[in-house]
């Protein structure tokens, strides 16, 4: 059959575009639709028949006398909050979203990664991670997103000493809304699995520290993968200080079919420092003179 | 970027791990932050979708409107009915708040909505006996009104006159194959068929589709 890379051309080529005001008017009525709908609830919002139980002064009055008694027990943390997230994970959200500056380690348990672990700060404007290896570093990140169009992320390979820079322009990136959350972001992390279905994994006691556990297994968590994976499966499991609500561990198992092979991951995040005051130098690219320094746009891409 | 490093960078960002260049002499660079971005940004924009947010629905809607209209203008062959259905995929869209799940694809689930919005209003044209679809299409409404949503170029007027000379199915084939990037697998299982019928759709429909475009299609 001959090759259908002329007809995909064609199509390449076959572009529209939209009245502006035509638009706008399409989009008030979605919007219209949307407010009109009576079924769309927060997902974090309690059970409907909470409504329908504070209706009733005596069941509302009963009711407030529960609660209070569930706080001073120190139970209000492990009510569920309507199947999807409690209490507890609700706060969890809104401590790691307000946390200053966090530090992180993870390790990844694949062979065939280079480093043993990596150590991640995070602030609201930059990012550094250290990778180690035979406890050398052998690479360090930087992420600076303060210009309000376009980040910076400096790579350099100690071993290799070399060092790359490339830019990115957020408007040519499909209209991020949270260009700052990624999968090295824990607080990302954290939003992403109470947003997923999720189970509790109850009680468990990490390093001296009593944490709650949720996970959810759920392949779709995580996107599409791409076409020549197949038969994705995934556990993510997050522990939260009862104490502190803050992140405790996190961890991902991951394993797909690749070209018949069977392609295994394992990281753990562990040893976070939250809400810390993190010195700005640290974000500094610390480039030593004799490396070689490449600017991606430079090069054309292979 | 090749499909293989394409993979290993994203599976590579899942796991919170980076990956140093291969061969660092020559360093591909494109890093998991972005990668998994990219790949992440629909999930953030349904999450926030499902509760309540305008500017997800907004920044859904600014997202995929162009490729839904497109794909429902060469599967129609009508401007005024694709702007129908896709102004109709999206109404839906925004009242499914609680019913869209955080799993899945939103750019497969928008398509895939069109395509059965497409397919019911052929069926109820088709019902009602007033103006069937397909007579719409050998007579295609390209026409410029200043209200129209859609503006096409020449080449998708072109396009979309030609796939309407082709039998609804193997139209079905070409579009979501060259304009969604379905494989035949999985436009065999939306169509309900065989890979091989698929296949055999995809292959005459291509065929018909480049002697109509004849010499177009070679510029």
């Amino acid at each position: 059959m001959k090759s259908a890379d002329d007809i995909e051309r064609y199509f390449q080529k076959s572009t529209l575009s939209t009245n502006s005001r035509r638009h706008e008017a399409v989009f008030e009525k979605i919007q219209r639709a949307q407010d009109q709908s009576k079924d769309t609830a927060p997902v974090l919002s309690g059970p409907k028949i909470r409504n329908k139980i504070m209706k009733s002064p005596t069941i509302k009055l009963a009711t407030a006398a529960v609660v209070i008694a569930a706080i001073a027990l120190g139970l209000l943390e492990f009510i569920d909050g309507g199947g999807t997230s409690g209490v507890v994970w609700a706060e969890v959200v809104s401590k790691v979203e307000a946390s200053r500056g966090l530090i992180v380690r993870s390790t990844d348990h694949s062979p065939s990664n280079e480093d043993e672990y990596s150590i991640t700060y995070t602030s609201p404007a930059y990012c550094r991670k250290e990778f180690y290896k035979d406890g050398q570093m052998i690479r360090t990140a930087y992420v600076d997103f303060t210009d309000s169009d376009t980040d910076t992320l400096t790579d350099v390979f100690h071993i290799h000493k070399l060092c790359v820079s490339d830019t990115f322009k957020k408007s040519e990136n499909e209209l991020f809304l949270e260009w700052h959350s990624d999968w090295t972001n824990p607080g990302f992390l954290v939003q992403k699995i109470l947003s997923a279905e999720h189970r509790k994994l109850g009680l468990k006691t990490i390093e001296g520290v009593l944490c709650e556990g949720i996970e959810t297994t759920d392949p779709a968590y995580f996107g599409p993968v791409p076409e020549k994976f197949e038969n994705p499966q995934a556990e993510f499991r997050l522990w939260v200080s009862v104490e502190t609500r803050y992140p405790v561990m996190y961890e991902t198992k991951l394993n797909a079919e690749h070209q018949g092979k069977v392609w295994e991951k394992e990281s753990v995040m562990d040893q976070f420092q939250w809400d810390v005051e993190l010195d700005p130098n640290i974000f500094e690219p610390n480039i030593p003179p004799d490396y070689e320094r490449v600017h991606v746009p430079d090069i054309k891409e292979r | 970027m090749p499909g293989r490093q394409k993979a290993r960078l994203f599976l590579c960002a899942l796991i919170n791990t980076s990956v140093p260049p291969e061969k660092p002499e020559k360093p591909y660079i494109k890093q998991p932050l972005l990668v998994c971005n990219r790949v992440m940004e629909d999930k953030l924009l349904i999450w926030k979708f499902r509760r309540g947010s305008r500017d997800a629905l907004r920044r859904i809607y600014d997202k995929h409107h162009g490729h839904l209209l497109k794909l429902a203008v060469v599967l129609t062959g009508n401007v005024d009915a694709a702007e129908d259905v896709v102004q109709e995929v999206f109404v839906n869209f925004a009242r499914s708040a609680d019913r869209f799940g955080p799993a899945g694809s939103l750019k497969s689930y928008l398509i895939t909505s069109t395509l059965n919005c497409v397919r019911n209003q052929r069926r109820d044209n088709k019902r009602r006996k007033l103006q069937s679809l397909d007579k719409a299409e050998h007579v295609p409404s390209m026409a410029r009104r200043p209200d129209q949503w859609a503006v096409l170029s020449e080449h998708l007027e072109r396009l979309s006159k030609a796939m309407t000379c082709l039998p609804y199915e193997q139209r079905e084939v070409i579009t979501l194959r060259m304009e969604a990037k379905m494989t035949l697998r999985q436009i065999a299982r939306l169509q309900e068929t065989s890979v091989s019928t698929v296949n055999a759709r995809y292959r005459y429909g291509i065929e018909k589709l480049r002697s109509l475009l004849n010499s177009e299609v070679t510029k």
